[in-house]
Formats: structure tokens, sequence, C-alpha cells
């Protein structure tokens, strides 16, 4: 499909929740100092949020769809449906968003179920809601999108959970989106062991040191640093240039550019490639690291708040990864309503 | 044409040393020290934005000296 327009679907707001617990890239033992710092700085990333042990996407995601209905003032039973965008369910089965339906009280009439998709999502997700909204069935919905990706054995990954509402609105402006998907690439970025391929035995559990020297173990996440590199900066460019040609739109026009949080390394050399001006690209990886598919919406509650709930503006959000998987969404956004960051 | 002193500096760049590493093009990159994962990624970032050229990880990984490596930006 690729290029895309979806008609009468209003973005109507979204709220951002992140663990309170923080961590700094940089808390190591005194030898291993300066390899941190160089590190640091070419992620990109120094302090992170990470759950403790009781804390799920769920519970993030919990508090970030309460603190939106309050600034919505939507009823509990007009909500049609309730889409989780996730790789952190609860549980392997079933899909979180049906717990959650429950949990938020919303009415048995809720379409709820999860997507599986991640560093990507949020434009996946705007456009799979979007399209419910579009075909006139579905009046209003939540999106949860998020993960718990994070851990203090890796300097990547950040915790966060949003929650964004869609409302069936003959007026709203036109939502373009550019959506695609390579499964060739598939191992650059996966947890291998714990499906039907490979189900997780004793021998998953044996460490062994990686090239770099780090103890790993075959369960952890496998992330091919190269190819994802090489992947993120030859497809996003073209396929953002694409997307603005498609809406008749250019960089100038366009108020905010927000990329998923990658690294530093792949975030700047996109921008760079663009064009694109640092003060129309926010970035949040120096304080909230690599928050999966939150990352969007967590750079713009964290970011450009104010700006989004006060005017007008034209946000381009850009989301790529696992998958692999890359989509762009470009959405006039007025009138919606941004609440403050939650810290749970 | 690019010069391989040129080459050197902005690979000493984008490797990020900690330590003042000295680099001939007979060096074997993978030997130094400080190489590693990160390294890799820099390096390529830099074939990419300073000449235009797109590398893999494995092409990176099949150059032994910084000669080899010279020599992909053709």
């Amino acid at each position: 499909m690729g290029l895309s327009t979806l008609r009468n679907v209003r973005y109507r707001g979204m709220a951002t929740c992140v663990p309170k617990h923080k961590v700094s890239n940089l808390d190591c033992p005194p030898s291993r100092k300066a390899e941190r710092e160089r590190l640091a700085r070419n992620i990109g990333i120094y302090e992170r949020r990470l759950c403790p042990e009781w804390q799920c996407f769920s519970d993030l995601a919990f508090d970030a769809t309460e603190r939106l209905l309050a600034a919505l003032e939507w009823q509990r039973n007009e909500i049609d449906a309730l889409i989780a965008v996730t790789q952190s369910p609860d549980y392997l089965i079933p899909s979180t968003a049906i717990i959650l339906q429950d949990r938020l009280g919303l009415s048995h009439a809720t379409i709820a179920f999860d997507v599986n998709l991640g560093c990507s999502a949020y434009p996946f997700a705007l456009h799979l809601v979007g399209s419910m909204i579009a075909a006139g069935t579905v009046k209003k919905a939540l999106v949860l999108v998020g993960d718990r990706s994070g851990s203090v054995r890796e300097p990547l990954f950040s915790d966060a959970a949003t929650a964004t509402a869609l409302e069936y609105d003959v007026s709203a402006p036109p939502i373009f989106f550019d959506l695609n998907s390579d499964g060739s690439g598939f191992r650059a970025i996966m947890l291998p062991v714990g499906g039907h391929r490979e189900p997780a035995g004793l021998q998953h559990f044996i460490p062994y040191k990686d090239a770099d020297g780090e103890w790993r173990r075959p369960d952890d996440l496998q992330l091919d640093g190269a190819a994802v590199l090489s992947f993120s900066t030859q497809r996003v460019p073209p396929a953002v240039k694409r997307l603005m040609e498609y809406a008749g739109t250019s960089p100038d026009s366009i108020d905010y550019f927000v990329f998923h949080q990658a690294n530093r390394m792949i975030n700047e050399t996109i921008r760079k490639k663009l064009g694109l001006p640092p003060e129309k690209v926010p970035s949040t990886l120096q304080d909230f690291g690599n928050t999966s598919g939150a990352s969007i919406p967590v750079t713009m509650t964290a970011r450009i708040r104010g700006e989004l709930a006060s005017r007008k503006n034209r946000v381009l959000l850009s989301g790529f990864g696992i998958g692999l998987s890359w989509g762009t969404a470009l959405v006039d956004i007025e009138g919606a309503v941004f609440p403050e960051l939650i810290e749970a | 044409m690019a010069s391989i002193g040129d080459f050197i500096e902005k690979f000493t760049t984008a490797v990020d040393f900690q330590e003042p590493v000295e680099i001939t093009p007979d060096t074997v990159f993978a030997d130094l020290s400080q190489w590693d994962s990160l390294a890799a990624l820099g390096v390529i970032v830099m074939f990419d934005m300073e000449y235009g050229k797109t590398i893999t990880g494995e092409t990176l990984m099949s150059c032994t000296t910084i000669h080899d490596l010279f020599a992909l930006i053709g």
C-alpha cells in the first residue's frame, strides 16, 4: 500500500507516562568510566527510565490513559476501541488491551486487542485506529503505544507508555501516511528464544562473552547494530521525502519532524540527510533513551507539549526499526490536549 | 580525489578514540585496542556522510587494513 490518506479522523490528544526511576549510563566502575563516556556521547543517551520489578507496560499505559480521559472529559462508555501496540504484554496471551478494557472500566462493547510492533509503531498505530474511525463505525478510540524494553545491562532502551485519542470528525484535516515492511531483515533485531521456532530451554540460560567482551545469554535481545544503522539511514530519508511529495508539502511548512529516538548516530544522520535544522527536530535521547514505539509521543510530550497544545502545528512523525518496519505520518494537530509528562 | 591522510583523520574522528592512537595505511584496524562495534558504526556513518558511500557491516569487516578501507571509496 505504501502511501495513503485518511479523512474524518481528528487527533484529539495524547498522554505519556514514564517510570520515576532514573538510571545513568555513566553509573559504572571507575575503570570503565572513559569507555562509558565514549558510548554515551556517541549514542547520545545519558539517562534512562526503568520500571521497577513490579511495574509493566500496562501499568504505565493505564496511568497515561486515565490522565488523557480526564483531560478530554470523555465518558468511558463512549470509547469504541482500545488497541495496544506493544511488544511488552502482561502475559504472552491474552491481549493486554483486553485486560486494560476491564481495568479502565470501559464497556464490554469495546473492541480491544494487541498489535506486535516496536520502534516503528506510532505511525502504524495511528493508521490502524484511524482506518477504523475513517470507516465511520468507530467514533472514539484510544491507542496505547509503548514498551518496557529497558534493562540495567544495556545502555539503549528505556521504558514508557503513551495513550493517544482519535475521534471521528468530518471537519478534520486529512492525515497522510507512508507505511512499509521488509521481513527479509527480521534477524536484525529479534528475541530469538521463547517462541515456537525456538522454545526456551536450559541451554538458553548459559552466558557467553560477545565480540565486545560483554556477557550475554542466548535468550537476550539480539541487535545487529550495523544492519539497523544501514537500514535506518538508507530507508527513512527517502520515505520522508516521498510522503512530503505525496502530501504536497515541504519542510518549510512542517513545524516539527519527530523521529523515533534510536540513537544519536542514526538520528543525526537522518536529520542531516534531510537537511533539517535541529530546532525542528526535537530529541529526547539524552534523558529518556530509546523508548521503542513510545519514543515519538514521548518526545512530543517532553519537548513540544506547550507548542502542540497552544497552536496549530503540522507534524511529521517517523518510526523505524524491528521487523524491519518503517512508517511516517503527516498530521495537522489543533485543539488537542497534551497533559504534562506523568512519572509513576 | 580523496587523500588517505584526510581519510585517516576522518576515520580517527569517527572511531572517537579515548586515547591518542597512531594510524598508518598499514594499520590493522580490528587489532586496535579501542576497536569495537561502536567504532564500526561510526565508520559506516562516516563513509555515508563524508563519501556518499553505503557500506555494510560485512563489507567493513572483510577489510583488514586502513588502506583496504580507503579503497572502498572507489
